[in-house]
């Protein structure tokens, strides 16, 4: 069965810059999320979208100091914090979400999936759930053929974990020892369905990853430090060679699955306790100022920076104009 | 000029883009050691190595989907098989919405340099999930090239120019030519897509036939010769692109069409092709466009039952009398 993941870990051993840029990474997450549901609400977006809101420390812990830009990702359906962690530019992601040419597609109007931003290591999505399952062993597999050291890390919900495909996928990877890290954002709900609704599994989803001889582990998906250091320790077996490693992050969505999701079959106080004892964002920066790292003051500076550069970001796609009507006959073929 | 069977012309075809392109990967069922359950492989994990040329689990959407993955990172070129094209049923997600779309849906960014190879048609008993033509489903899906070759000599030049395309291929083989020979040249030569062959010359009526037809399409017009009936045999050899412009040309010249093929008549790729026809040269018609295609329904196992599912030379014989008659 999937062991917890656990480690003594005392903020004093990291950098104050490295702390400070999980802080600002997850609150940058936050309040693009934010701004993009006040850009639904003023009728520029549609609703066509899944917050990732309450959810922040996996991605920007999982990333952040741990992948490259050679590195490839695939995100999930809450992808926007994962592709705001790997670096793609806001402006982008918001001119994807407004359709202006500003967007990574250059105005088709990429949503919560189909952004992309290769030079970064973003590979895109699969609007189909959980298909990014089978593409990330291909990505994995060519940098084993071409023998370099990058790693593919693949991110899917619970919901995704119940594809045929995380099977094909997982069996691949074992097989071929491939260089690629799954990471289950396991929030517990695939729309209204929760996971002991859906899933046949010993206790945990990474239990699966058990009959495929894949290392794996449940990790408390709120706390980036903790997420930083599970991912790190699979990075670095990935590169030396000794395959996947299969990652079940807990965490909770604090919106519904869609935005007008009513999110009315989840019991109110399990839903207020998650937001109220476990936010990644209030928690970490609680640690930063108790461990003297970072005065309150420092850290509102920062918010008003991000602040700044939310603004500033949907200016630019804004100002973006929307594509020619040509637009759609562009780029089918290379 | 010296004669190769079809199979041989396709091995000769891989042998050579892998030796010519080191990122080249080829990759499925059986393909590695034991080289291919049709032989089309085979002796290419002896050359190449079990790294470049693997077996693989069961599972075609992971194999379809790995082929995705691996060509979008830029740095592969794969050129996976699928054991039979009817299992592209099985992994249509990963060939219909993620080879066909992911480039578009991302804006361009990526290429998708994919072969995906599909050994199709009626050939002794296979039944009814071992036997099919499902070419036509992907002229719907935007972002996929169709070959589908008749001869040696084109298995080769379109298996090559495949290879090197940036852009995904579904590459269709019927099983029933590969023991087929050839005239194929010992020098190299591409084939290049959308371009049709105009297999056999002729003034009264124009067929355009596909795959294993193209050969009973060349067989009927010689009988019809016989009776002073001159048959054009056009192979579009790529059914997207479809090289639109040679048949016009030709239908406007004989005024009579009609399309052969295995796929089943309702919706195969003849569908779209006597549409195209009609929409270009309608007023130089002499008569309604005529198809052949196998029944609308699934095919039988036994081996008795498929000569009433494959188009023979009598029926195409038959069709090409009654359009003389206009």
């Amino acid at each position: 069965m999937a062991e917890t993941y656990t480690k003594e870990i005392n903020v004093k051993d990291y950098p104050k810059e490295v702390l400070l840029d999980f802080y600002k990474t997850m609150a940058k997450i936050r309040k693009f999320d934010e701004n993009l549901i006040k850009l639904m609400q003023d009728g520029k977006v549609s609703g066509f979208y899944h917050s990732g809101i309450g959810s922040e420390g996996l991605s920007a812990g999982s990333i952040r100091q741990n992948l490259r830009d050679e590195d490839y990702i695939y995100y999930n359906h809450r992808g926007c914090n994962q592709k705001i962690a790997k670096g793609v530019p806001l402006s982008k992601i918001y001119g994807d979400f407004l359709g202006t040419v500003e967007g990574t597609t250059k105005g088709l109007g990429a949503g919560i999936v189909h952004s992309a931003d290769p030079a970064r290591g973003v590979l895109g999505q699969a609007g189909t759930i959980g298909s990014q399952l089978g593409l990330s062993v291909g990505s994995a597999f060519a940098s084993k053929l071409k023998k370099t050291d990058q790693v593919t890390v693949v991110y899917f919900g619970d919901g995704a974990a119940s594809r045929e495909m995380l099977h094909g996928s997982l069996n691949w990877a074992g097989l071929y020892k491939l260089p690629v890290i799954y990471i289950c954002e396991n929030n517990e709900y695939a729309i209204s369905c929760h996971v002991s609704e859906t899933h046949s599994i010993k206790e945990h989803i990474a239990d699966w990853a058990d009959g495929y001889g894949i290392p794996n582990c449940v990790v408390d998906g709120n706390d980036v430090l903790l997420m930083h250091e599970v991912v790190k320790e699979a990075v670095e077996r990935a590169k030396r060679g000794e395959g996947p490693t299969f990652i079940e992050a807990q965490t909770f969505r604090h919106r519904g699955h869609f935005e007008g999701d009513p999110y009315d079959y989840v019991d109110v106080e399990v839903l207020q306790t998650w937001k109220d004892t476990k936010d990644p964002i209030t928690n970490f920066a609680a640690k930063l100022m108790s461990e003297e790292i970072a005065k309150e003051e420092e850290l509102q500076n920062l918010n008003k920076e991000i602040d700044q550069e939310i603004a500033e970001a949907i200016d630019k796609a804004l100002a973006a104009p929307m594509p020619e009507a040509g637009r759609i006959y562009e780029g089918l073929y290379a | 000029m010296r004669k190769l069977t079809m199979r041989n012309a396709l091995i000769e075809a891989l042998n050579e883009e892998m030796e010519r392109d080191a990122t080249t990967v080829l990759f499925g069922e059986d393909v590695g050691k034991f080289g291919g359950i049709n032989a089309v492989t085979k002796g290419l994990q002896e050359k190449f190595g079990a790294d470049r040329v693997f077996d693989t689990p069961i599972a075609e959407p992971t194999i379809v989907a790995a082929a995705v993955g691996m060509a979008i990172t830029g740095n592969v070129r794969p050129i996976p098989e699928l054991q039979f094209g009817d299992f592209v049923g099985i992994a249509f997600d990963e060939v219909f919405n993620k080879m066909g779309k992911w480039r578009f849906m991302h804006g361009g960014q990526m290429e998708m340099p994919v072969t995906l190879r599909l050994p199709i048609g009626i050939a002794g008993g296979a039944g009814p999930e071992h036997s099919q033509s499902p070419q036509a489903l992907f002229m719907h899906g935007p972002g996929l090239q169709i070959v589908i070759p008749s001869t040696p000599y084109d298995a080769k030049g379109l298996l090559k120019t495949a290879i090197r395309d940036n852009n995904a291929v579904l590459f269709f083989e019927h099983k029933m030519l590969y023991d087929l020979k050839g005239e194929v040249p010992e020098e190299e030569y591409l084939i290049p897509f959308g371009k049709a062959d105009v297999k056999r010359e002729g003034s009264d009526v124009t067929i355009i036939a596909t795959a294993l037809q193209v050969h009973t399409a060349l067989q009927a017009a010689e009988e019809l010769e016989a009776q002073g009936v001159e048959v054009e045999v056009i192979d579009p050899r790529t059914l997207a692109p479809l090289d639109m412009e040679t048949i016009l040309a030709s239908v406007r010249k004989t005024g009579r069409a009609l399309i052969v093929h295995e796929e089943p008549k309702t919706g195969g790729s003849g569908a779209e092709i006597a549409a195209q026809i009609q929409e270009g040269a309608l007023f130089d018609l002499a008569a309604p466009i005529k198809r052949i295609g196998s029944p609308d329904v699934p095919i039988a196992q036994s081996i008795y039952l498929e000569q009433f599912y494959v188009p023979n030379k009598e029926q195409i014989i038959q069709q090409v009398n009654e359009l003389m008659e206009y």
